[in-house]
């Protein structure tokens, strides 16, 4: 009865050990609640050190002009830290959203601004501009009320954040511009006015088939009717690529969303969100005639070494995206998964029946509504 | 054997199919013909789902030596006497009633019945007869046992039932044991001490000071029956000798 005693012994002592000593040590992003940012807006030093030791991801929030606004700060970004204002001004104006940082000073590092509006914007795009130049890029999301993600690296005291109308090019006939080998280039990020610059020279020609918009029916692989004016899609077994015509477009994929519905993220994959929702940059990439998105999906993932897994479906005769960057649907809530809309317009196919046109503009979009907080209305 | 012919097979299956499907994980090794990238977490994963596999494989084999019908009968017999009895006759029933098909056409091969040559419709045949034989016996000789046990008193109040089973002060050790093992491992799950991920990268619980009790401790849980065991052989080895 002695050993009892003892065993009785070791176990209390283990428990209070156990209980007490180690704390949670498996290497997890922690999400912490959102804080609200002091009437002096100052954020100080060891606040951040603290985000910083734990590898957390903080957001705080606050108010102004009755426009709410958060930070979003990655622990793994944060380099130095010193107190840091993170107050800011926002008035609404005429030209957009006047926004005055009451930082001077750079922060040091990389922050995600998320300015959430008590309207909803038609337009799909904004730019952030001060002095007539671009100086932060701008993604648009909210399902009902539009909420703007700007990731900002540099401080800029003062800048007005304005939508921007939808101007594609395929409303205007181009002719065809064939590429040597060598003009099939690396790919590299570019500015809009470079891209603007570069789609007056090019043109191509029209022979794609465009909806009238009389369709009534579902089509056999249970496609809703294309709308007036878009492209019809075209089947894989039918595409005809040629490798002789290398054409470029305008490809980016971005999970934006993703940092407005933290809370929502699988545990496991706070760690592999950028921290300001781009996961490719706008890039000019390289395509061949006939290709379609997802050819050019495949071939731009691998290119830039991102992940990315589809699988075929043949009910809608397309590969699904499921997962990009080890983001798959169902990640971020019960109504997530990855979009992808052509200069502006999500079409309602899947990405294998589109085939794409020289100069067309390509994003990739992660949803956490439906479409709905993606500017994308036809869903749900 | 068991291990070289089955396990083995099964830990190379699983790790070979879970990456053909699996495609999640940061580290791309390379690309399939689809398109879909080979992860080495995908990789792993599959090894270690068939680890995880084999092991339950294991887990239930050591229950079957293990746990006897008489010790079924034993625990649960008086909680729930006619579960626990079909229980432990149905167990029973798949090794009895493969025995007794296996006399039943060794019987046959006798008389010439060979189901292992012929023409394929003889072979039918004859198996039939075998299987015919066979389910006969077990069908009357599930009634006959029903009627024994019921000629018995089986599950009528009052009735007790032998077993060499007693609840010794060693078993008060061992159910200690076993409990703090079971509760210690419980509070380490809690804190995540035995944290393991694979999907999209690797990461798991730091091997320190802090974790290394939890694993020490569930060593000394998975090891003690073996202590047990290899004392009582030791103790009748030297009793052996001695004699």
């Amino acid at each position: 009865m002695n050993m009892k005693r003892i065993f009785s012994l070791i176990l209390t002592i283990a428990l209070a050990f156990c209980f007490t000593s180690c704390k949670g040590n498996y290497a997890q992003t922690d999400l912490k609640k959102p804080m609200t940012i002091p009437e002096s807006g100052i954020i100080e030093k060891k606040i951040l050190d603290e985000i910083k030791k734990e590898n957390a991801i903080a957001v705080f929030e606050g108010n102004s002009n009755s426009i709410h606004y958060e930070w979003t700060i990655f622990g793994s970004d944060i380099k130095n830290t010193r107190d840091i204002n993170l107050s800011i001004e926002l008035t609404e104006t005429d030209n957009g959203i006047k926004t005055v940082m009451n930082e001077s000073s750079d922060f040091g590092f990389p922050l995600l601004l998320s300015i959430h509006l008590n309207e909803k914007w038609t337009e799909q795009n904004a730019s952030a501009y001060n002095d007539g130049k671009a100086v932060y890029s701008v993604s648009v999301t909210g399902s009902k009320t539009t909420i703007l993600n700007i990731p900002i690296d540099k401080v800029v005291s003062e800048f007005t954040i304005a939508p921007v109308t939808d101007s594609y090019s395929d409303s205007q006939p181009q002719t065809e511009k064939v590429y040597t080998e060598e003009d099939i280039i690396q790919t590299e990020t570019v500015t809009s006015a470079e891209r603007d610059e570069y789609l007056s020279g090019v043109n191509n020609s029209d022979n794609r088939i465009y909806s009238d918009g009389n369709a009534t029916d579902q089509d056999k692989y249970k496609t809703d009717p294309v709308p007036e004016g878009k492209p019809m899609p075209v089947e894989p077994e039918n595409q005809e690529i040629n490798d002789d015509k290398a054409f470029t477009c305008t490809f980016s994929i971005e999970c934006s969303t993703i940092l407005n519905n933290l809370n929502d993220l699988e545990a496991d994959k706070r760690e592999i969100v950028p921290s300001n929702g781009i996961i490719l940059s706008p890039t000019v990439v390289t395509f061949y005639e006939g290709e379609s998105v997802f050819d050019v999906l495949q071939r731009v993932c691998k290119k830039n070494n991102i992940h990315m897994e589809a699988s075929w479906t043949p009910v809608y005769n397309s590969a699904y995206v499921e997962g990009i960057n080890n983001l798959y649907e169902f990640d971020c809530g019960n109504l997530s998964g990855w979009m992808y809309c052509v200069d502006g317009w999500y079409p309602n196919y899947g990405c294998s029946r589109y085939q794409l046109k020289d100069g067309e503009t390509v994003e990739f979009r992660y949803t956490c509504d439906l479409g709905k907080d993606v500017s994308c209305d036809w869903m749900g | 054997m068991f291990i070289l012919k089955f396990c083995l097979p099964s830990i190379l299956v699983t790790s070979f199919i879970n990456p053909a499907f699996n495609h999640e994980g940061q580290t791309i090794l390379i690309y399939f013909s689809n398109g879909n990238p080979l992860t080495l977490e995908s990789i792993l994963y599959g090894i270690s789902s068939g680890v995880m596999l084999v092991t339950i494989l294991l887990w239930f084999v050591s229950l079957n030596r293990v746990m006897t019908s008489d010790k079924f009968i034993y625990l649960f017999g008086k909680i729930i006497p006619s579960l626990s009895l079909v229980l432990s006759m149905s167990l029973r029933f798949v090794p009895r009633f493969k025995a007794h098909m296996f006399s039943v056409a060794e019987t046959q091969r006798c008389i010439g019945r060979d189901v292992s040559s012929g023409s394929l419709i003889s072979r039918t045949k004859t198996a039939i007869t075998i299987l015919s034989a066979s389910v006969t016996w077990a069908l009357e000789n599930a009634i006959e046992t029903a009627d024994s046990m019921k000629s018995r008193g089986y599950g009528l109040k009052g009735r007790t039932a032998f077993s060499i089973y007693r609840f010794e002060e060693r078993d008060v050790y061992a159910v200690i044991w076993f409990g703090f093992c079971g509760l210690f491992l419980l509070a380490g799950n809690i804190v995540s001490a035995f944290g393991f991920r694979y999907f999209p990268n690797i990461r798991y619980a730091a091997f320190d000071i802090t974790t290394i009790p939890f694993y020490c401790i569930y060593l000394g849980m998975c090891i003690t029956p073996f202590i047990i065991n290899a004392k009582e052989e030791l103790k009748w080895k030297a009793l052996y000798s001695k004699m």
